[in-house]
């Protein structure tokens, strides 16, 4: 389990200054990004033993490969002290170059797996745990290697040892992105079922469920994507589970779910078809739990690592939302105050996760695309003058949000009068100013729908100042704005003109 | 008029778009009745993103940051907000601003008040007025063979004068003017023809500003020297004008009215070029709120 406190002690505890530190972080960001750019972002986790920390060091890389093959040596011979020696080993594969240096040695991967499947079930625990460092290996070489133990691995899912079923999860979790051959294998040996069976028989066993919906992401990142195992996963019993692990648990914490939100996200966000997930419920269990979260959040009770939940469900959300039927929209978001935990979460993240501000208003736009109902509770729980204050936000934040107010425009006339009743006029006399030319079209697109709809609002607009605006508009460099300002001008200011 | 729901791909970002079939019967302010040549096409749509949305990436990061234990709940830096920049929209103006104010600055010094014909920039209206009154106005050179036409510069004097440079003494001698005043310099100082025919390279840029009916086709007014022939073809141009439909421009060549009126090309497709920077346009004017003294002039306008 991941506690994340962990990382700050260690980061305390540590030789290295805090600059050295957020140095060496933003380095790994940055090669994060790069792996995203390439579509090579993959991530592996090691599950440490509770009395130890993976930054101890280990002896050198030399002696380090030379004492695995002693220890291998050992092992074939011995009697009685293989714990002890199963137990040295699991330590030196911590090294990599000691991981190659034993995958090299002839039958070193059966004699693993032949302590992995014997009588003693204190060696099943370590040569699991042998396995499980070589799993993490950055070596690409090493997890097909370990290709002979995985249908023991997979077995032993269901198996009710806490501890001996996290580390075979998370070494077939470490697996599982390798490559497509271990993925075909994986799935001919059942991953999917041994999965599904594992979350329900162990439901109550939160570490397991963590482990167990960490190990299903990875598969579900895997490159073949849509081709063959969301459509397995999306008809087994997965997706109902994954559903109801979502609520967070109040002494376990966030990470369970937070696995399980990112294996909805993996298959919402496929180009699969949602009706599975539709009729699961999905969007209904996701925006609810998203309301009890964002309601925390409003309140200011920002647990720890909570963006972590809400981003994947914000994306679950959002791209469920494209694929739901305008008129079962209300049957699965029943509650329209959704719309307030979406403001409440834009503003409370701008500063500090300006991405997670960027995915709400996104959600906010598909929801208030073809449902009059969301855009009038936008109005109703005056939630616009908030939404107007983030307009100068750019890298994605004040297109969306005009998105969203043009939405509501769009839908009746009554809403572009209480849009202006919001001050929105002097909003747009500042966006149609800005460079970006996407943010000056929709300005003007939204400008248009107010000023049509009713006279008022159109001599509001010229009190504004909007005629010399538009007019110099129409001298713009791009076509569609000196179009856009033309014709408002010409067939709907002409009697303000002066 | 319903726009058909199409899944198209926008380029920003690969976005797929993806509107759903919707059965919505409610008014739209706008759109309810298809108007010729409205080019305002604004449909809400539902975005659908795929995994590797550039929208994405940074929760992915996060994401990933936790799997690899390098999880910080509070970023030690704190992001930044990024504003949007401000920028100057006259065409071959590149100008781009961090701020609003800035902007209303440089477009009041340098946009406000400028000439149709020769791209001056006056500081103000009223010296603006003068300007063309004074360069670009026929009826003014012949009035003022007879009469004192030359207006002092110093607004509530109101005197007037025979010639500018009468004027320019009075100036000088009354209101303590410099000899140099940037704003009074006469026609001849400048030497350039005003005719529209000179084709520098703003030409370019400007050929397609003016699309606007009914604005240039007053300004252009005073560009010609020869008030019947251009009063002829201005008035079949703004017929035509007035035929068409608000997207299809015409080129403002003003030495061919008559070959842009039966042109029924849309030059302005042309790519604008941008390295222009701080010119303004040949043909920048600026439309009801900026015509001086010409509005209804000779019973042009409709």
């Amino acid at each position: 389990m991941w506690r994340l406190n962990k990382v700050r002690h260690k980061a305390g505890r540590q030789a290295d200054s805090l600059e050295e530190l957020r140095l060496k972080r933003r380095q790994q960001e940055k090669d994060l990004r790069q792996a995203r750019r390439d579509r090579q972002l993959v991530s592996k986790r090691l599950l440490l033993n509770e009395d130890e920390d993976q930054s101890e060091v280990t002896m050198d890389a030399d002696s380090g490969a030379q004492h695995v093959v002693t220890l291998f040596h050992k092992l074939q011979h011995s009697g009685p002290e293989k714990e002890v020696h199963l137990k040295a080993l699991s330590k030196a594969l911590r090294d990599p170059s000691a991981q190659l240096t034993f995958i090299k040695q002839e039958n070193s991967m059966h004699l693993l797996v032949g302590l992995l499947t014997g009588s003693n079930a204190t060696c099943r625990l370590q040569a699991v745990r042998c396995l499980h460092e070589l799993s993490h290996s950055p070596h690409t070489n090493i997890a097909p290697a370990c290709l002979p133990a995985t249908p023991y691995l997979l077995t032993y899912l269901s198996n009710q040892s806490t501890k001996f079923t996290e580390l075979c999860l998370y070494t077939l979790g470490n697996l599982c992105p390798e490559s497509d051959v271990v993925q075909e294998k994986l799935l001919a040996q059942g991953i999917i079922p041994a999965l599904a069976n594992c979350i329900e028989n162990q439901r109550h066993n939160l570490a397991v469920v963590e482990a167990a919906g960490f190990t299903l992401s990875q598969l579900l990142q895997a490159k073949d994507g849509g081709g063959k195992i969301i459509p397995m996963v999306l008809a087994s019993s997965l997706p109902s589970h994954l559903l109801s692990v979502l609520t967070p648990d109040q002494n376990f914490g966030l990470a369970p779910a937070i696995e399980c939100a990112w294996c909805l996200h993996y298959l919402t966000c496929s180009m699969q078809d949602n009706r599975v997930l539709l009729a699961h419920g999905a969007l209904s269990r996701c925006s609810s739990t998203l309301m009890s979260l964002g309601g925390a959040v409003a309140e200011g009770n920002k647990e720890e690592g909570m963006e972590l939940l809400i981003c994947p469900l914000l994306r679950c959300v959002g791209n469920l939302l494209s694929s739901c039927p305008v008129e079962d929209l209300s049957s699965q978001v029943a509650d329209v105050s959704i719309v307030v935990t979406l403001c409440a979460l834009l503003q409370a993240y701008m500063q500090t996760q300006t991405a997670l501000a960027r995915e709400s208003a996104w959600v906010l736009n598909n929801l208030t695309a073809h449902s009059s109902a969301f855009c009038s509770a936008l109005l109703t729980f005056n939630l616009v003058p908030g939404l107007i204050q983030l307009l100068p936000f750019s890298q994605g934040i004040n297109i969306m949000i005009l998105r969203v107010l043009a939405n509501i425009a769009h839908k009746k006339k009554e809403y572009c009068v209480q849009l202006t009743h919001t001050g929105l006029l002097s909003g747009l006399c500042a966006t149609l100013k800005m460079a970006d030319k996407d943010i000056v079209t929709l300005s003007m697109d939204v400008l248009f729908m107010l000023v049509v709809s009713s006279p008022q609002v159109a001599e509001e607009f010229v009190r504004h100042g909007g005629l010399s605006l538009l007019e110099t508009l129409q001298y713009n460099r791009e076509g569609d704005i000196r179009r856009r300002a033309s014709y408002l001008l010409e067939n709907h200011l002409l009697p303000y003109s002066s | 008029m319903l726009q058909p729901e199409t899944a198209r791909l926008l380029t920003e970002g690969q976005m797929l778009v993806k509107s759903s079939d919707v059965g919505n019967t409610q008014e739209e302010p706008g759109l309810s009745e298809a108007e010729e040549g409205n080019p305002f096409n604004f449909t809400p749509q539902l975005l659908r993103l795929h995994r590797d949305h550039q929208l994405f990436e940074d929760g992915d990061i996060h994401r990933h940051m936790y799997l690899q234990d390098l999880y910080v709940s509070e970023t030690d830096d704190k992001t930044t907000l990024s504003v949007s920049e401000f920028a100057c929209h006259i065409s071959g103006c590149s100008a781009v601003f961090s701020a609003l104010e800035e902007y209303e600055h440089h477009y009041n010094s340098l946009h406000r008040h400028v000439c149709c014909s020769c791209r001056r920039s006056l500081p103000s209206a009223r010296l603006l007025d003068i300007h063309i009154q004074e360069w670009h106005d026929s009826l003014f050179t012949i009035l003022a063979q007879r009469q004192d036409m030359y207006q002092c510069l110093v607004e509530g004097c109101g005197q007037k004068f025979r010639t500018s440079q009468h004027r320019k003494q009075h100036l000088i001698k009354v209101h303590k003017y410099p000899p140099d005043f940037r704003f009074d310099k006469t026609k001849k100082d400048r030497g350039e023809t005003k005719r529209p025919q000179q084709k520098d390279t703003s030409m370019e840029v400007a050929e397609s500003v003016c699309e606007s009916e009914g604005v240039c086709e007053v300004m252009c007014d005073v560009l010609s020297d020869q008030p019947e022939h251009g009063e002829s073809m201005e008035t079949h141009v703004s017929e035509e004008e007035a035929a068409r439909t608000a997207t299809s421009a015409i080129t403002e060549d003003h030495a061919n009215l008559s070959a842009a009126a039966h042109s029924a090309e849309n030059t302005s497709s042309q790519p604008l070029k941008p390295q222009y920077s701080y010119r303004v346009p040949t043909n920048v004017c600026f439309g009801h709120g900026s015509v001086r003294g010409f509005r209804g002039r000779r019973g042009r306008r409709k």
